[in-house]
């Protein structure tokens, strides 16, 4: 392949490039969107038993090790998902359990003790410490999860190319099956550049959200 | 006034309970220190109160309310609560750490401004430069004084006190101990304090309530305690130095005797004569101005006779001497041993108020063990 093969194979199809960016944007999207909602509150919920915790966390980490390949395949063959977004959504979701999850309840757990017990001694009430004290106070570890959730979920969205979704990851297994070394390098060269793009977005967006106090030294 | 009436707290899966039938009153504007070994149950005691841990039996009244019928986070807003560990938040400021409970009574906000200032001052700290400083930025007992300061925001009567000194260094902690007690004087809070060191209990505590396996084994005055140990076990936590340890309670000022004989650096020779038309053993001298500066003894005057220099050599030794009647008993009784004396000159200012030998320290404590 030389580069100009690869400048030919990106003005020539513009608009499947654009299609494909879209549909893979707005799955990863959803996909986190989702996973935010449902895995945030579930996160918070576990701080407060130690017993439904152990059980849920170990729950979440047996769907993790389950390869994104099979997940698909699996929930392909359960009439109500079949092929297309309703199964590569629920298996970017399940897959965004672990890793959200596990920091959520990692970083409100990290919380000094002895700040909430003073909180508590103050008649602070249960809610207002979570808002307050255990969310800000959790925020760069819960933060970790989520930009892990995002890169991840960028990644694994490629693969659900194999069960219909039209996005960035059929550039690169067409491009295997017909030896298109343009095509295979152009999917390859946006997805990662998403993935790394996002992750730069949200070390910035990082710094603003974590706590001041908690980025001073001495 | 806090009252608590036959609280026991049991642990599930533990054979002792942690509080056993445990009666107390703590009267109200007075320091009341828990103090016992490790586990014996005192901070269990002082976290019951705030119901941060509820009892297993027994009623704990608040001027005579009943805590357990009061909503715990309403109760816990109205009562000051500092622990060891303090817990102030680190991604707030001081200001806003300390305005923390004000803003849960909904203040307006220049009011919670002007109070946060008044209490950073009333702590002894600078406004301009601590309040927006997060707190790692402060040192051990700067962040103490904010967690102090927290719990006294909205100015409750009562406070609760974990082991609020405990965390910071010697030096650091005798100089937030005196303040606190100088402040008590002013706000006259009714406090519950915890600790396991005896010397903090008897300097801190109005009265002292000594625990021991989760029971209270003596409840009294510091005097009453370190006079009259109920047992064996007080005796030895009190350790075997309570009479030097009876002493903190007291000053110079009061054990000191009127000094009966002045005389002046000059008539040296005279002194003896002096000594004797008023009936004592030692005489204060007085330099050209009037101010002492030394005493001699007559036992000193027979050793040296008519050696005027032996004698005045003898005298400059004495000339440091001289303490302020503030000064307590215990640094009086190591002066005199420091200096090598017989007296120490008690002045006000620089007034001379009387004299103390060790025998009067000998007398005061022995009088006040025969009350």
């Amino acid at each position: 392949m030389t580069l100009n093969d690869f400048i030919n194979f990106l003005t020539k199809n513009t608009s499947t490039i654009m299609e494909y960016t879209e549909n893979h944007f707005t799955l990863v999207l959803s996909a986190v969107a989702i996973s935010l909602v449902i895995w945030v509150p579930v996160g918070l919920l576990l701080t407060k038993n130690d017993r439904w915790a152990a059980r849920v966390l170990a729950l979440a980490n047996t769907i993790f090790c389950i390869p994104s390949l099979s997940m698909f395949a699996i929930l392909v063959a359960i009439p109500t998902f079949g092929l297309g977004r309703k199964s590569a959504l629920f298996a970017l979701v399940l897959y965004a359990m672990m890793p959200l999850i596990r920091n959520v309840y990692d970083g409100v757990k990290n919380v000094d003790r002895n700040v909430i017990e003073a909180a508590k001694g103050m008649g602070m009430s249960s809610g207002r410490i979570m808002r307050e004290i255990l969310v800000p106070l959790g925020m760069p570890i819960i933060f970790t999860g989520f930009r892990i959730t995002v890169v991840m979920t960028t990644g694994i969205a490629a693969i659900a190319t194999y069960i219909g979704e039209r996005n960035l990851g059929r550039f690169i297994s067409e491009g295997l099956v017909r030896s298109n070394t343009p095509m295979m390098v152009t999917g390859a060269l946006i997805i990662s550049l998403i993935a790394v793009g996002l992750d730069t977005i949200l070390g910035i967006i990082e710094k603003r959200v974590v706590p001041k106090g908690l980025r001073i030294n001495r | 006034m806090i009252e608590l009436k036959q609280i026991t707290k049991q642990y599930p899966g533990q054979a002792m309970p942690a509080v056993d039938q445990l009666s107390l009153s703590i009267p109200e504007g007075e320091i009341c220190v828990l103090v016992g070994p490790s586990g014996c149950g005192k901070s269990t005691t002082l976290r019951m109160i705030n119901r941060m841990i509820e009892p297993t039996s027994g009623i704990i009244k608040i001027n005579g309310n009943d805590v357990s019928n009061t909503d715990p986070d309403h109760l816990r807003m109205g009562i000051g609560y500092v622990i060891q560990q303090i817990g102030l938040l680190p991604h707030r400021t001081i200001a806003e750490n300390i305005a923390i409970v004000p803003r849960l009574y909904k203040w307006p906000k220049d009011k919670i401004k002007k109070r946060v200032e008044e209490l950073i001052v009333m702590m002894g700290l600078d406004p301009e430069k601590t309040r927006d400083k997060y707190p790692s930025q402060l040192s051990g007992g700067q962040m103490q004084r904010v967690g102090v300061a927290r719990a006294m925001a909205v100015d409750p009567p009562i406070m609760l006190m974990d082991e609020p000194f405990g965390a910071v260094d010697p030096i650091a902690r005798t100089h937030l101990q005196d303040e606190f007690l100088r402040l008590q004087k002013e706000i006259k809070k009714t406090i519950v304090f915890v600790t396991h060191d005896i010397n903090e209990a008897i300097k801190m505590g109005n009265k002292i309530a000594i625990f021991n396996a989760g029971k209270l084994v003596q409840f009294g005055t510091p005097e009453e305690i370190l006079t009259n140990p109920i047992n064996e076990f007080v005796e030895n936590f009190i350790g075997h130095d309570r009479v030097v340890k009876k002493l903190n309670l007291f000053h110079a000022a009061e054990a000191m005797q009127p000094v009966r004989c002045l005389v002046h650096e000059n008539e040296l020779l005279n002194a003896a004569q002096k000594m004797k038309d008023t009936g004592t053993e030692v005489a204060f001298l007085l330099n050209e101005v009037g101010k002492s500066c030394g005493h001699i003894t007559l036992a000193d005057l027979k050793e040296f006779g008519e050696d005027l220099v032996g004698l005045r050599k003898k005298v400059l030794r004495t000339e440091k001497a001289f303490v302020q009647s503030t000064t307590s008993l215990p640094d009086a009784l190591s002066l005199l041993l420091e200096y090598d004396v017989d007296y120490l000159g008690i002045l006000k200012g620089e007034e001379l108020r009387g004299m103390l030998s060790f025998k009067d320290i000998r007398k005061h404590v022995y009088r006040k063990e025969g009350d």
